[in-house]
């Protein structure tokens, strides 16, 4: 039987992945991934209790992150493309005008 | 059958939402404009725009106090009304600063306008209200909006900024929502003074803690990347020197006050079911922000930089006061924004003013402190002023942030934390260093040869806004006597 435990291991599971992806991803598509996974890590845990609780705050939450998400993506893959027309690549390591 | 839902438009209250109806029907109503007809001049926009934030203003003070509505979303209570009011005057003193005398990228677009109202009103969500989802929806809207007007600027350094601040601020909306379902999974609602009711029963079941303690790491996390406090703050320096003066300035203020409103919420709840960890963790992020940004500010060769470290010192000072959890401390926090709005959006315009397209001064930065050496001899209104703006975030008596550092610093001894108040006051003293470090460029040092007038992007309206700052900076001490009761007032009738 599939507990509310097991849902959120694997919401904290998925958190993490997002976390170290964030943190270690060099190129800007996959750090995209990462902050995305973080979210729909938050939608899991959120549908989960949710369920758990009998009441349907969690799951209106989780909507209103899947819209939020959708815009974010928008907006940064607007960034994304801006940036790829002035450097010709989507590695962080070659945006090095702003340092120190 | 489904039963028909039937609600009355009295419960709804919609007055609480008045405020923010009136700046996102204004931002629709310049992107109507535009599409009836092109070409408009900017500075239409910009009337058009200062217009609609002084009828959000009266909208704003037209409320009554302690009033939910729409569902009980909407919570207008003492304090946002404060954080709205000096919102919407930090916005009507940004906006004006677009007419300049050099043409700007981002000027030219009347979305832009447009997405600046639509910011205002998601910061203005943000304040008034307590449950997380808004909260939630209030940040995004605003920081999407905010990242793209950065983007618009339109040179490499501001499109590099606009995807740092982006990837970051993704991040923080990652752990904000994580920080929720927490803090959902333990109570079962998502509006904080439910929660701290739920939670308060709660507290004496084993293992409880932990969650409860994990969620505030979350949220102080998220947090921290907002109000960009000392882990968190590796992206402050690097978008502020990409972005405009303006908007530079703009960030130090708003968006960091929205979130430190938000901070109050969570916080207070926090301190109130009595978990003294999060107090302490919240002052220790205080004391490394103050004393680290400090450190940071010293070395740097640019004036923006500086500036934007300085702004990171001022939020850990303004953060050590959340964690006291006093009237006197949270009256503190807005009186310190109100004054912090004049001073430091006024150094900001003064950049703005001797912005130039070529960086002559240095290979890579716009206002470096070479570029202010000896302008008391060319430009000698101009340096005194910049030197008021300069005193006046040391701290020297009669401007206005030493009346706010003073009562903050009072608060803190007031609680009984000594050993903090001293921290803070010794801070004080590190950044007077590199404050006078840029007085002592304009007024002692030589004037460099062939250099011609550096004020190239002055115009009217710029004077004007600088002037306004400097008034409000050098006559501060008039203004503490009314500001700080109304304060005063409106943090004690919302209960904190």
């Amino acid at each position: 039987m599939i507990g509310l435990g097991h849902y959120l291991i694997l919401a904290s599971i998925l958190f993490a992945i997002g976390l170290v992806g964030v943190i270690r991803r060099k190129n800007l598509l996959m750090l995209f991934f990462a902050t995305e996974i973080m979210l729909n890590a938050a939608n899991v845990a959120f549908a989960a209790i949710s369920s758990y609780h009998n009441d349907l705050t969690g799951q209106m939450f989780a909507f209103f992150i899947v819209a939020v998400a959708a815009s974010e993506v928008a907006v940064g893959l607007g960034l994304l493309i801006l940036l790829y027309k002035k450097y010709g690549s989507l590695d962080l390591d070659d945006y090095t005008m702003l340092k120190g | 059958m489904l039963q028909a839902v039937n609600v009355s438009m009295a419960s709804l209250n919609l007055t609480t939402l008045s405020p923010m109806l009136v700046a996102v029907g204004g931002a629709l109503l310049i992107l109507i404009i535009d599409l009836l007809k092109k070409d408009m001049t900017k500075s239409l926009y910009v009337m058009l725009s200062v217009l609609i934030l002084f009828v959000d203003f009266g909208a704003v003070l037209s409320l009554s106090i302690n009033e939910r509505g729409l569902f009980d979303l909407m919570l207008i209570d003492g304090i946002s009304i404060v954080s709205q009011l000096i919102i919407l005057l930090a916005s009507m003193l940004f906006i004006p600063l677009a007419l300049t005398q050099k043409r700007f990228h981002e000027y030219a677009y009347p979305e832009y306008f447009a997405l600046f109202l639509f910011m205002v009103a998601g910061f203005q969500f943000m304040v008034a209200t307590d449950n997380l989802i808004l909260i939630f929806i209030g940040l995004e809207t605003a920081s999407l909006a905010l990242y793209t007007m950065i983007a618009m600027h339109n040179t490499r350094g501001s499109h590099e900024a606009a995807i740092k601040y982006f990837t970051m601020g993704a991040m923080a909306a990652g752990f904000y929502v994580m920080g929720s379902a927490v803090i959902y999974g333990i109570s079962g609602t998502v509006e904080l003074s439910e929660v701290s009711k739920i939670l308060l029963e709660r507290m004496s079941e084993a293992g409880i803690a932990l969650p409860i303690i994990g969620a505030s790491i979350l949220l102080l996390v998220a947090i921290g990347f907002k109000v960009s406090l000392m882990p968190f703050h590796m992206w402050t320096p690097d978008v502020y020197e990409g972005s405009s003066a303006p908007m530079a300035g703009y960030m130090s203020i708003v968006p960091k006050l929205a979130m430190m409103v938000v901070a109050i919420r969570v916080l207070s709840f926090y301190i109130d079911i009595g978990m003294e960890p999060v107090r302490y963790m919240v002052i220790a992020l205080a004391v490394v922000t103050m004393t680290f940004a400090n450190i940071m500010a010293l070395v740097q060769f640019d004036v923006k930089r500086m500036l934007a470290y300085s702004s990171i010192s001022h939020a850990g000072f303004v953060m050590a006061a959340l964690a006291l959890d006093t009237t006197k401390a949270y009256s503190g926090i807005f009186l310190y924004y109100g004054l912090f709005l004049f001073t430091n959006l006024g150094a900001f315009t003064m950049l703005w003013i001797t912005r130039h397209k070529q960086k002559k001064y240095h290979s890579r930065f716009h206002h470096p402190y070479e570029k202010f050496a000896g302008l008391i001899h060319s430009a000698p209104m101009g340096a005194v002023i910049m030197a008021i703006f300069m005193l006046s975030l040391t701290g020297v008596p009669p401007f206005s942030l030493f009346w706010g550092k003073m009562y903050i610093i009072s608060a803190t001894v007031d609680a009984g934390y000594i050993w903090l108040a001293v921290i803070m006051a010794l801070n004080s003293a590190i950044a007077a260093y590199y404050y006078l470090k840029l007085v002592v460029y304009m007024f002692l040092k030589p004037k460099p040869e062939g250099v011609e007038a550096i004020g190239v992007n002055s115009s009217r309206p710029l004077i004007v806004i600088v002037g306004i700052a400097a008034a409000v900076t050098t006559f501060s001490v008039f203004l503490m006597e009314p500001m700080l009761s109304y304060i005063n007032y409106m943090v004690s009738v919302s209960g904190y």
